[in-house]
């Protein structure tokens, strides 16, 4: 998150994906570094997951993400 | 967390438990133990007939588990003459036996075995917690620092910083900024511009820390606050300008002894304190508070780097002349601020006059050029006479009215020399003047201080912004402790 | 645990006063979104944690798809923040820019 806090700064409008694993703790540094913070949660876990699979979570997040980045 | 008023713990020893808590439930039986060989007092977060037998205090209102900082339960703590000697977290057969000086302890237990979180950290009972017991005087808001941040780049990346890292403002350390004042935290000192806001005492008092101000160099920022906030000075102005001008100090008064201000070697330079941090103070509450930043209303082409703060003291007790403040009108031994619009010093350099017409012409040809050498009037000047340039006006009895006075006539200048084509440079004043003589300084437009090192044949002059009621006057506030 | 102050889950979080007006609020709002991608150029910053690469490989096609250019950009390490020199060189080459995955 300070990636895309820094990236903010410099005038990049700026997003992550993280897995929901993340929620309450980013919620907490965003507030902590002052930033308002764009996320897109996907589904924990991740580590394990075969090729396909994470082509699959992708596409299920993309929607998401591109809301992220566009308005 | 403020460690300022905080109730003592009993000696001996000392425990801190909640039932909801595994290990606190598994090491009951050792305090019933430790209470027959030790003085032990245990302080329960959540039940009060937890742990059994032990007649627990009652710390349900978790004003004691606050202000010891307790973070996990169980804790246990050795006291000696009201003083914390030493602490232990959680349970550990070792630790423990050494914290309270007894043997074999927690026969049947493991080893060790960690702790709970205490419920003064509970996130829904801190913040209630922090009003209530915490830095209860400061009215401000709370910014919270997640655990791996550092606190120095959290200021810079919250906008806070003029460019150098700043201090952190604990509470405690704007608790103790406020001991420096005998005003109250939540009083007005001024209405900052540009965003005008009424800015406290408080407010006042976390910029001086961040700036790095001891507290007693409080007074000296407020007034200049005061100051700065005037009609006659026009901050707003001042920060809005192209020019590169900003809120010059000069103090005069016991104060400058009193906090241990420099009014001499490389006074206007850097390496003390008190002079470094109170100028900054200043600037970091027109920041801050007022919402005045470069790039937003500064719109300043190039700055100076006074701008950063600039601020000194008079050397008073080596002038032969009354000190700049007595010339504003101040009674003789006041400690007062003076606030001046200028830009950054420049350099008068003459290491061979030694009669004092001579010296001032010297004076007068270098303000001459003040800003343009065309450009009259709309400027004041702050000229800070060096002690070996003094001693040469002292030594032919001038006083400093006589110095002020021969350096107006020596600046008159014709409108041949200063309309606007003259000398081939289009600028310059308006052409319909160019029968008229005027002074490049308006009455009252050049003050005198004296200060710098007793070696050095050279003066400094500090060029203001636009004077009058169009810019800027030189305000002078009185500093009260 | 031994007998100092240790920084765990739970620890009281360092509070500062805010030197401020406080006319803002303590959060700084993010900046305005692109009005498209197309003809844009996506950063996808991958912070080398595991299958991160695939997932991001999966959106570069998709947003090549929607006509948007895409960088792809790597951390060295998922511990720390990007090094200064690949935010600079991400911040002059992107309109926009998605960092992936953190889990």
């Amino acid at each position: 998150m300070h990636d895309t806090a820094d990236l903010e700064r410099r005038g990049i409008p700026a997003m992550y994906v993280a897995t929901v694993e993340f929620v309450d703790g980013a919620d907490a540094q965003a507030r902590a570094l002052g930033f308002e913070h764009s996320p897109v949660y996907v589904e924990h876990p991740i580590q394990d997951r075969t090729d396909d699979e994470m082509t699959a979570i992708a596409d299920a997040a993309f929607e998401a993400v591109v809301a992220q980045l566009v308005s | 967390m403020s460690e300022i008023e905080r109730p003592p713990l009993p000696n001996g020893i000392v425990a801190f438990v909640k039932r909801d808590c595994p290990t606190c439930e598994v090491v009951a039986p050792v305090l019933r133990d430790l209470a027959k060989r030790v003085a032990l007092t245990v302080y329960t977060q959540d039940d009060v007939a937890f742990p059994e037998g032990l007649e627990p205090v009652d710390d349900r209102a978790l004003e004691m588990s606050w202000h010891w900082g307790i973070d996990a339960v169980p804790t246990l703590i050795r006291v000696e003459a009201g003083e914390e000697r030493e602490r232990a977290l959680g349970w550990n057969r070792e630790e423990w036996q050494q914290l309270t000086g007894v043997e074999a302890l927690g026969d049947g237990l493991p080893d060790w075995r960690p702790g709970c979180g205490s419920l003064s950290l509970a996130p829904d009972r801190v913040d209630e917690l922090r009003a209530r017991f915490g830095g209860g005087v400061l009215r401000s808001r709370r910014i919270e620092l997640a655990d791996l941040e550092d606190e120095y780049e959290a200021m810079f990346e919250r906008g806070w910083s003029d460019g150098l890292p700043l201090v952190p403002p604990t509470e405690q350390r704007v608790l103790a900024m406020l001991g420096g004042t005998k005003r109250a935290p939540d009083e007005i000192v001024a209405i900052v511009p540009p965003d005008l806001v009424p800015c406290t005492v408080e407010k006042v008092a976390v910029n001086a820390v961040m700036a790095g101000c001891k507290p007693e160099y409080l007074p000296v920022v407020l007034a200049a606050v005061t100051a700065v906030c005037t009609d006659e000075f026009n901050m707003h102005g001042l920060l809005a300008t192209t020019m590169p001008t900003g809120p010059v100090l000069v103090v005069n008064g016991p104060i400058r002894r009193a906090i241990g201000m420099n009014s001499g070697m490389n006074v206007m330079g850097q390496g003390n304190r008190a002079n470094s941090s109170i100028g900054r103070a200043l600037q970091l509450v027109v920041r801050n508070v007022g919402g005045g930043r470069p790039g937003e209303v500064d719109r300043a082409t190039h700055g100076n780097p006074g701008k950063l703060g600039f601020c000194f003291a008079e050397d008073e007790e080596g002038s032969p002349w009354q000190p700049l403040s007595v010339d504003l009108g101040a009674e003789p031994g006041r400690s007062t601020v003076t606030l001046f619009p200028g830009e950054g010093p420049r350099n008068i350099m003459d290491q061979i006059s030694r009669d004092p017409e001579s010296l001032a012409r010297s004076f007068a040809a270098c303000l001459r050029t003040l800003h343009h050498p065309k450009l009259l009037i709309a400027f004041d000047c702050l000229l800070a006479v060096g002690p070996e340039h003094a001693r040469v006006f002292e030594q032919a009895g001038w006083s400093k009215a006589q110095l002020i006075g021969r350096l107006h006539e020596l600046l008159q200048v014709p409108g041949s020399e200063f309309v606007r084509g003259a000398g081939g440079i289009a600028e310059g004043m308006p052409e319909q003047l160019k029968d008229v003589a005027l002074p490049k300084f308006k009455p009252g437009g050049l003050l005198v201080v004296h200060c710098g090192s007793g070696a050095g044949l050279f003066s400094m002059m500090i060029g203001g912004w636009v004077a009058g009621d169009l810019g800027s006057k030189p305000v002078i506030q009185e500093i009260e402790s | 645990m031994s007998t100092s102050h240790s920084t765990n889950a739970g620890a009281p979080a360092r509070i500062l006063v805010d030197p401020t007006s406080e006319r803002e609020p303590a959060s700084k709002p993010r900046l305005p979104r692109l009005a498209t991608l197309a003809g844009k150029t996506v950063g996808l910053l991958d912070i080398s944690k595991a299958r991160g690469d695939i997932f991001l490989g999966r959106l570069e096609a998709r947003l090549r798809e929607v006509g948007a250019e895409v960088k792809r950009y790597t951390k060295p390490t998922f511990t720390k923040p990007a090094p200064v020199d690949l935010r600079h060189e991400i911040a002059v080459e992107c309109d926009a820019v998605v960092e992936a995955l953190a889990d």
